[in-house]
């Protein structure tokens, strides 16, 4: 993990100190909202371009071509430290720590729909993401400790998490330690755990591009996600 | 013969609760004869980087990443006789930092399974034992799982079987000193310690 750090971290949601609620698409959905649903995939493999970033372009693809506007960060390219366990932040809501973890996670709090994507390392996610994850801290303690965010239901129902993950093993339980740990993440930051994008087996099909109908089934969740949420602000 | 124990306290927040706990154990173990304790904190003693996900490993049997203490770190795991991991649960797993060394034992996985190299002589296998320490805030009956795969993982792909891993898994414990308080934390780490290091010591034909 690289010790260099950066200050370049947006606080747009706390700037004002006071309580921030984080409301739905209700108030807009008279009018119906015409902006693009945006699309966030972060991948957490630090191999580049492997079956597990693979399988995430096929899901954003299939996010754009349903017209959604999306983007894709790789964990591997940011400047990180992992957290520093202090919970400083339980007091104040902040993290001491500023590098591009501090601008991403705001970044997530922005988008309609968030695809973490992460390999199965030793029945998890990588180390990479879980960096990530561990740094959302602030903002669980911000909901649970301070009580100055609140998602109300509204947003969690048009704010969908999904996992994308590929394992090497044929277990069926290959992805079960990982599920948890992607559950509470999508839990702090409003997000619905909407759906999976997983495929075992890539040592028996010899990497993704083998496997008869993952990259099919990734793009066609990416168009079918992007309504879903389009749907939801029309209602 | 020295009974050689290797912990590693993975925690970023020092002389928190997995810590105590570890401290628990390995006093209980330092107080019996005859054993010698390597202790490291990571980030400070060692550093243990990410995984990269190059799989080098699988064609050279060790890590090409040379700018920390891995490949030192895996030759100790292999001549100890008992590996502890101590680790808090964050959002439902092990912390980063533990888990940038679980995923490093990668190499092992490489040497066993596609090198067919052997981790350890094939008459220490049997003899060796690994203890995973942690402590949650949460008092949900699935707080550990997560963690538990992975270090079955950790600890199979380093050749200690499934009847030799011991948990010492203390939940509800969140405030840094709140393990001081817990009722049986410090009994059971103590216990454990002890009763670890007798088996070892019978494991080794020398009780």
């Amino acid at each position: 993990m690289s010790g260099t750090t950066r200050g370049n971290s947006e606080r747009a949601l706390t700037d004002s100190g006071e309580a921030v609620t984080v409301h739905g698409n209700s108030e807009i959905s008279l009018t119906g909202d015409c902006s693009a649903v945006t699309v966030l995939g972060i991948s957490g493999s630090p191999h580049r371009h492997g079956n597990t970033e693979t399988l995430l372009e096929a899901f954003l693809d299939g996010a754009r071509d349903a017209g959604a506007e999306v983007e894709k960060v790789v964990i591997k390219t940011l400047i990180y430290r992992s957290c520093q366990g202090c919970n400083a932040c339980h007091k104040d809501g902040e993290c001491i720590l500023t590098d591009d973890f501090n601008t991403l996670l705001e970044r997530i709090l922005t988008v309609d729909v968030l695809a973490l994507a992460s390999p199965i390392y030793s029945m998890g996610i990588t180390a990479d993401l879980k960096s990530l994850i561990d740094r959302a801290q602030p903002y669980w303690a911000r909901k649970f400790v301070l009580k100055t965010l609140y998602f109300d239901y509204d947003h969690i129902q048009s704010h969908k998490g999904l996992f994308i993950s590929t394992a090497g093993q044929s277990w069926d339980h290959v992805f079960d330690g990982a599920f948890p740990v992607v559950n509470a993440f999508f839990s702090d930051m409003g997000f619905e755990y909407y759906d999976n994008v997983i495929a075992n087996k890539m040592d028996e099909y010899g990497g993704i591009k083998g496997h008869p109908s993952a990259l099919d089934d990734a793009f066609a969740k990416g168009q079918k996600v992007v309504r879903v949420v389009e749907k939801i602000r029309n209602r | 013969m020295v009974i050689h124990v290797l912990a590693f306290a993975t925690s970023p927040r020092r002389h928190g609760n997995s810590e105590t706990l570890l401290d628990y154990l390995l006093e209980a173990m330092a107080e019996e004869r005859e054993v010698a304790i390597t202790r490291h904190v990571l980030g400070e003693d060692i550093v243990i980087n990410p995984c990269r996900g190059c799989n080098a490993c699988e064609k050279l049997g060790r890590c090409i990443q040379t700018d920390d203490d891995l490949n030192d770190v895996l030759e100790e795991i292999v001549e100890a006789d008992c590996v502890v991991l101590a680790s808090p649960i964050f959002c439902m797993g092990l912390c980063a930092q533990a888990k940038a060394l679980v995923d490093r034992a990668q190499v092992f996985r490489s040497r066993k399974y596609v090198r067919h190299e052997p981790v350890v002589p094939p008459h220490r296998k049997e003899k060796r034992i690994g203890i995973f320490v942690s402590t949650a805030g949460q008092k949900w009956d699935i707080v550990f799982d997560g963690a538990v795969m992975s270090m079955d993982c950790f600890f199979h792909v380093s050749d200690i079987k499934k009847r030799n891993m011991r948990w010492l898994m203390i939940d509800g414990v969140d405030q840094k000193g709140a393990i001081e308080a817990h009722p049986t934390a410090k009994d059971q780490a103590r216990e454990m310690g002890a009763g670890v290091i007798r088996e070892l010591k019978e494991l080794k034909g020398e009780v």
